[in-house]
């Protein structure tokens, strides 16, 4: 069991309803974005074209951020998904600079307001209560760990029930992602890659992404 | 022609900030005075310079263990990086147990030597441990395989050098400081000079050699030689760090004195000020490849 996805940079309208709807799942404070949307435009005119890049954490099969961890926070699950225990964190931001995609973020200001100076608003305080983060730790995209668990008990299969499947995947308008387990040759993540020849990034780094992208 | 929209770190060279900007400093300090105390410690005790060994202890454990853990986002948590079994792959938790180590063998060699007859074990053990104290930093960086400046075994040989060049010349100064005998004082200056030469070889192979490891690892280089880094490279490193010392050593050489005491200190100096210079250069010119090739994928 090893979970992924695969993002099909042919079908990525680079909307931003992942990169949203990630940074409203997880109640992230204002700068923070677990995802990311590089766009690029090539040609001129008539015939310029444009390129969507999602980013995020590549959940990697030999992550260099687990590696580097001097407190075991950053863990891996037999899944593979990496995940940081924040009561662990100390801090150091070695994950940190370790991670060659440069997926992680730092929780510094415990100020940061959505609108400073008026107060929290509601999202925050139920964000507080739901999905608390610490400051002074490093928080990074977890595969929405906690919507896969509470699926998997309910019986629901990753990738498939959509209670079961990250909040990025779920919310994407063109279908341009598909999640699921990298090791059943039969599942449609696997296909997917098999059939359209997926590719992962930077593979010289030598840590096995999890995420996969089309690009032809 | 690309123009890109939004992160374009992900396109370009992007700087690592977390280890040298804002309180990022303080691990820039943490990592001087960790190494210099180590060295300090380490050279002292085999000239039996007592002061020189409390003085690099307290560099090291004070200074680069204060900055260190102020740096940290959660200090009192330190704990966890040196009993949790992080030790096992990672680099700095592994530099704190050296450290930790060091500091604790060290002071219980230095209370013996005060008050009691020394043990020479546990001043062997000292020093290995301020040995791997000195040289962990370099590896710490050196494993970081996306900052292609960084990843490269020649780094911690570099630190190693440093360290223990830092060392000597804080180990001149105490023994000028406490009066010591010139044979003792030019012992040490003999081995300061052949690591300046050691420290101007490396540096210069060091470069050579990530310059041609890649497009970012060249952009690192022509940042620290030629880019925005490039007067306190050249300043910092070379002139104060490098040619002063060099232009004393050979002068003093040739005429057949020794140095002033005064200039040996000026000279120390400007040898750390070298030392810490070129750290600093090493941290700012970290550049990460770029995520997304420049060119589109279509």
């Amino acid at each position: 069991m090893k979970y992924g996805m695969v993002i099909d940079l042919k079908k990525c309208v680079g909307c931003y309803a992942c990169v949203v709807k990630c940074k409203q799942e997880h109640f992230l404070p204002p700068g923070m974005t677990w995802r990311k949307i590089l766009m690029s435009e090539t040609g001129d005119y008539p015939n310029a074209t444009k390129h969507m890049y999602p980013i995020l954490c590549n959940h990697c099969a030999d992550p260099a951020c687990v590696k580097a961890c001097p407190t075991t926070a950053t863990l891996q699950s037999d899944d593979g998904i990496v995940t940081i225990d924040q009561d662990k964190c100390v801090g150091c931001r070695y994950c940190l600079i370790a991670c060659p995609y440069q997926a992680r973020t730092y929780n510094a200001d415990e100020k940061k307001q959505y609108f400073p100076g008026q107060g929290p608003t509601d999202f925050e305080k139920l964000g507080a209560k739901l999905y608390p983060h610490q400051t002074g730790v490093v928080l990074k995209c977890n595969f929405c760990r906690e919507r896969i668990d509470a699926g998997i008990e309910k019986g629901l299969q990753p990738g498939q029930d959509m209670e079961a499947t990250p909040a990025c995947v779920n919310i994407c308008p063109a279908k341009a992602m598909v999640f699921g387990d990298l090791d059943d040759p039969d599942s449609e993540i696997a296909r997917y890659i098999r059939e359209k020849k997926a590719v992962q990034l930077h593979p010289e780094f030598g840590t096995d992404p999890s995420v996969y992208y089309v690009i032809n | 022609m690309i123009q890109t929209r939004r992160y374009e770190f992900l396109v370009q060279n992007t700087p690592q900030k977390e280890w040298i900007e804002k309180r990022g400093i303080l691990m820039w300090l943490a990592m001087f005075f960790i190494e210099l105390g180590a060295g300090a410690f380490v050279v002292s005790s085999i000239v039996g310079n007592q002061l020189g060994m409390l003085l690099g202890w307290l560099l090291c454990g004070v200074l680069g263990g204060g900055f260190h853990l102020v740096y940290l986002g959660h200090p009192t948590r330190f704990w966890r990086m040196v009993l949790s079994s992080g030790w096992k792959t990672s680099w700095i938790s592994r530099g704190l147990a050296f450290v930790t180590l060091f500091l604790g063998l060290g002071l219980l060699h230095m209370v013996l030597l005060q008050w009691a007859s020394p043990v020479t074990g546990l001043l062997i053990a000292a020093n290995i441990f301020a040995f791997l104290a000195i040289i962990y930093v370099g590896f710490v960086m050196a494993s970081v395989n996306g900052i292609p400046l960084w990843n490269t075994a020649l780094l911690p040989v570099l630190y190693l050098v440093l360290g223990v060049w830092g060392g000597l010349g804080l180990t001149i100064l105490t023994l000028e400081a406490t009066g010591a005998t010139t044979i003792a004082v030019g012992s040490v200056e003999e081995w300061s000079r052949i690591f300046l030469v050691a420290f101007i070889f490396i540096v210069f192979v060091y470069l050579l050699t990530i310059r041609y490891q890649g497009a970012t690892g060249k952009t690192s280089v022509r940042v620290i030689v030629a880019g925005k880094l490039a007067p306190l490279f050249w300043i910092g490193v070379a002139l104060f760090g490098t040619a002063f010392p060099v232009g004393v050593a050979i002068a003093t050489w040739v005429a057949g004195l020794s140095i002033p005491t005064a200039l040996l200190f000026v000279l120390i100096i400007l040898e750390l000020l070298g030392d810490l210079t070129l750290r600093y250069c090493i941290l700012k010119a970290g550049l990460y490849a770029p995520l997304i090739p420049s060119t589109s994928y279509a």
